[in-house]
This record gives C-alpha cells, structure tokens and sequence, in this order.
C-alpha cells in the first residue's frame, strides 16, 4: 500500500486515522509474517504502513495491542465470511459445508491473515492462545444451529460440535504451520465429511458432500 | 536437561545428621536459611544409616522443583511465576535450582517432558494386550483422561500453559502432539476411504475438549469425557463398516 502524499490533501481527519489503523494492522501481519513477533517492531510497523512512529502510538499503546486489534479483526473478517456462506443456504448440511468452504477459501486468499490466526499468532506470547480458543469456540454455534438431533444411528456425542471445530482449527493450524496454507481447500471434502459424520454418519455425510 | 547435581556432598553429610526415618524430608530448615542452617543443627545420628546416593537426591531435588513450578504456573500463571517463588515452593536453595537447571524455562521443559512422557507410557501400554482396536483405543483415552483426572496440575501445566509460556514451549506441545497423532495412526484401522488426516483432526478434537475440561476447572472429572471421547473418535468408522 502506498503511503498518502505527504501535506494537504483535503481529506478528513477522519479518513486519514481511520485509513491509517487499516494500514496498521494490515502492517502487522505482514510483518509477522515476515518476522516473527519477536522480530516485529513499532518502527517496522509503522514505516510498513507509511505512518510516523507518533501516528502509530495514536492509534494504539504499544506493539500488543496493534496485534490484538489486528487479531480481533482478522478473526471478525473471516467470520463475516463464514455467516454470509452460512446464511444462503437453508439446509444445515449445507450451510456447514458453505461455511466450512469459506473459512477455507478466505485463509488460503490471505496467507499473512492464515499466519496470523494459526500460527504466529500463537506465539505472540501469554494471553494470546486464550484469545485464539475464544476465537474458534466461537464459531462452534455455527455447527450447532439447527443441527440434527440424531439419525438412526444415535444422537451425536455431546461436545462433538466443539470437538468438530476444535479438531479443524487445531489440523488448519498444524498444516499452515507446514508451509501448506495455499492447499488449505483440498481439505474441505475430509473436514466437511469430519464435520458432518458425529451428525448424520459417514454415508449421509458423504451423500451431501459429493452432491454440492 | 537437567545436570547431575554439584555440591551435593554436603547434602549428603548433613543427611546422616538428620537421620528421618522412612522418605527423607531431608530440608527442616524451610525459609530458615540454607546450608549453613542446615549444618548447624543438631540431630541424633543413627549409626547405621547409609547415606542415600547422589543420585537419589539430585533427583529428588529435581522432582521437587519440577513440581513446585507446576503448581505455581497453575496459581498464578508461568510469567508471574519468579525463580524465587520456585525455590521457595520447592524447599531448595536458589543455588540448587541453577545446578539443575538453567532457569525457569529450562525447569518448565523438564517437568513438561516428565508428564509427557509418563502419560505416553500408560497410554501405550493400555490395551496392549486388546486385540480389539477399538478396545485399545478406548483404553488408550482412559489412560489419557485417567491421567487427567488424576494429576490435574501437571495436565493444566502440559496443555494450558505450555501454550502460552514461551515460544519453546509452545513448540514442545506442538512436538508432542505430533506424537499422540503419530500413536493414534498406528492403532486405527487403515482404509484407503478414510483421508490420512483423520487421526490429526480426530487427535485434535480430543484435545480440544481435554483443554476445555481443564480450563473450567473440572480435570478431576476428565474420566466423565470418556464415552463422548470414544464415541468421537469412533464415529468416522462406524458406517463406513470398519466399527461396531
């Protein structure tokens, strides 16, 4: 992103700061990305997003809490996806396969974000992974919703939509870890199946998938 | 890792000074002071009291340093933890952690290792002798979660702060969940239908629900998860006619 031409420009207070935070956080995981967080600095940070060392300090306390923001938007971002998928479609089935699809797609469109989310961000140090465990534990009603009972095979175990999204992330996790995250959607046909087996069973997940 | 022990020849005098019967507690003088305390006090000798090996108290000493970090960490978290509030727990001298260890990282590591270690022997023993697959990996949950259940501060410690402490840390978690995968794969049945990443993701829902149970307090009760844990992590077998 090109930093704004230095002087007046006649725009808005306003617009610049909010246009700054944008750049700031997109800074950060690029950052990280490139870094690690130990290696990331303010200065880094703020000469990534064209904005003075003050101006970063403007907008957030210190180092951490660009990255939280940073986080807290990411996570925000890619559950605006997921809902969207979600709520197009009617059945549950396949609003899970829609969401699931869309997780995966939005993490391998933005590698620095999938980083962020996964990996790096996991070792940013204390506090960190119980902001990543409320993150996925919050997509755990998405799987839930209106999800089946039970088939004639049983109700699904108890906690099976927390062991389903927790089993994902701690997988996605490990494989973008693995350098693999521009291959992240060749695994929707076995995360959807591993979604939808506690449910419906391994024939009937398999049936919804192969039919989308 | 962890150094033998130096110095230990004056623990080992003033051992046969104290002469407690049964497990040594073989440190009186908790928060008096520390060797010169020790040597000063005045016990009754028994005469035929072999002094324990080195070995033996280096260990020991270890164990109860390991031991006193795990409980710290789960009170009030690893960064808030200080080698003083460890020696302290631990009844050592503050000398004797750093000739065992290089600080409070490296004693983390080690306690770490140990629980890891120990829950991965009784996993792979239970049901070493079912020939059952399933049967082995139900037995293999309830070792895990038996675990769990019993020794809830070393499990907090491995699978709550081991995430957040420190990056090594973190990686050594990460190592040893590749481990238990790696295990899990070698016990569930292999069939060209199933994706090779189901022991991950199965591996990692257990422990995702293990990590929650912890969280809220409940690791005493981890041996309630069992019929969900093996329900779970049966279910991607079932149906596709490779479970009953």
């Amino acid at each position: 992103m090109k930093p704004l031409p230095r002087g007046r420009h006649g725009l808005s207070r306003e617009f610049i700061a909010e246009h700054q935070r944008e750049r700031l956080l997109a800074a950060i995981a690029a950052s990280l990305d490139e870094h690690g967080y130990d290696g990331t600095t303010v200065s880094a940070i703020a000469g990534r997003a064209g904005v003075s060392k003050s101006d970063f300090y403007r907008h957030f306390g210190s180092k951490d809490e660009c990255f939280f923001a940073a986080y807290d938007e990411a996570v925000e971002r890619l559950r605006a996806d997921v809902v969207s998928a979600c709520a197009g479609e009617g059945k549950w089935a396949l609003g899970v396969c829609a969401g699931l699809a869309a997780a995966l797609a939005g993490l391998t469109a933005e590698p620095g974000r999938a980083n962020l989310l996964l990996v790096e961000g996991l070792r940013a140090g204390p506090g960190v992974y119980g902001r990543f465990q409320v993150a996925v534990e919050s997509f755990v009603p998405y799987l839930r919703d209106r999800a089946p009972e039970g088939t004639s095979a049983g109700r699904p175990p108890e906690a099976a939509d927390e062991a389903v999204v927790g089993g994902i992330a701690s997988l996605l996790g490990r494989r973008v870890l693995a350098g693999e995250t521009a291959r992240l959607n060749r695994f929707f046909p076995e995360l959807a199946e591993f979604a939808l087996t506690p449910y419906l069973g391994v024939a009937e997940a398999r049936r919804i998938i192969s039919s989308r | 890792m962890c150094r033998p022990s130096k110095g230990t020849r004056k623990v080992a005098d003033v051992h046969g000074k104290f002469g407690a019967p049964g497990y040594p507690c073989f440190m009186p003088s908790r928060g008096k002071g520390g060797t010169q305390a020790r040597q000063t006090q005045k016990r009754p000798t028994p005469s035929i009291r072999p002094a324990l090996p080195r070995e033996f108290i280096a260990l020991h000493k270890q164990r109860r340093i390991m031991d006193a970090l795990a409980e710290l960490t789960a009170e009030q978290g690893y960064e808030a933890t200080k080698i003083s509030d460890i020696v302290k727990r631990a009844g050592v001298a503050r000398k004797t952690l750093y000739d065992n260890f290089d600080g409070k990282e490296e004693v983390f590591l080690a306690a770490f290792d140990a629980g890891r270690d120990e829950v991965l022997r009784r996993v792979e023993e239970a049901g070493v002798d079912d020939e059952d697959w399933q049967d082995r990996v139900e037995a293999g949950l309830a070792a895990f979660l038996g675990f769990v259940a019993e020794q809830p501060t070393v499990a907090r410690m491995c699978m709550i702060e081991a995430l957040s402490a420190t990056p090594e840390t973190t990686k050594r978690y990460e190592d040893s969940l590749e481990t238990f995968v790696e295990l899990t794969k070698q016990t569930l049945p292999k069939d060209e239908r199933l994706p090779d990443t189901i022991a991950e993701t199965l591996v990692g829902g257990v422990a995702w629900i293990v990590y929650q149970q912890i969280r809220r307090g409940e690791a005493e009760r981890a041996e309630d998860l069992l019929p969900e844990l093996t329900e779970f992590m049966m279910a991607p077998y079932l149906g596709a006619g490779l479970a009953e």
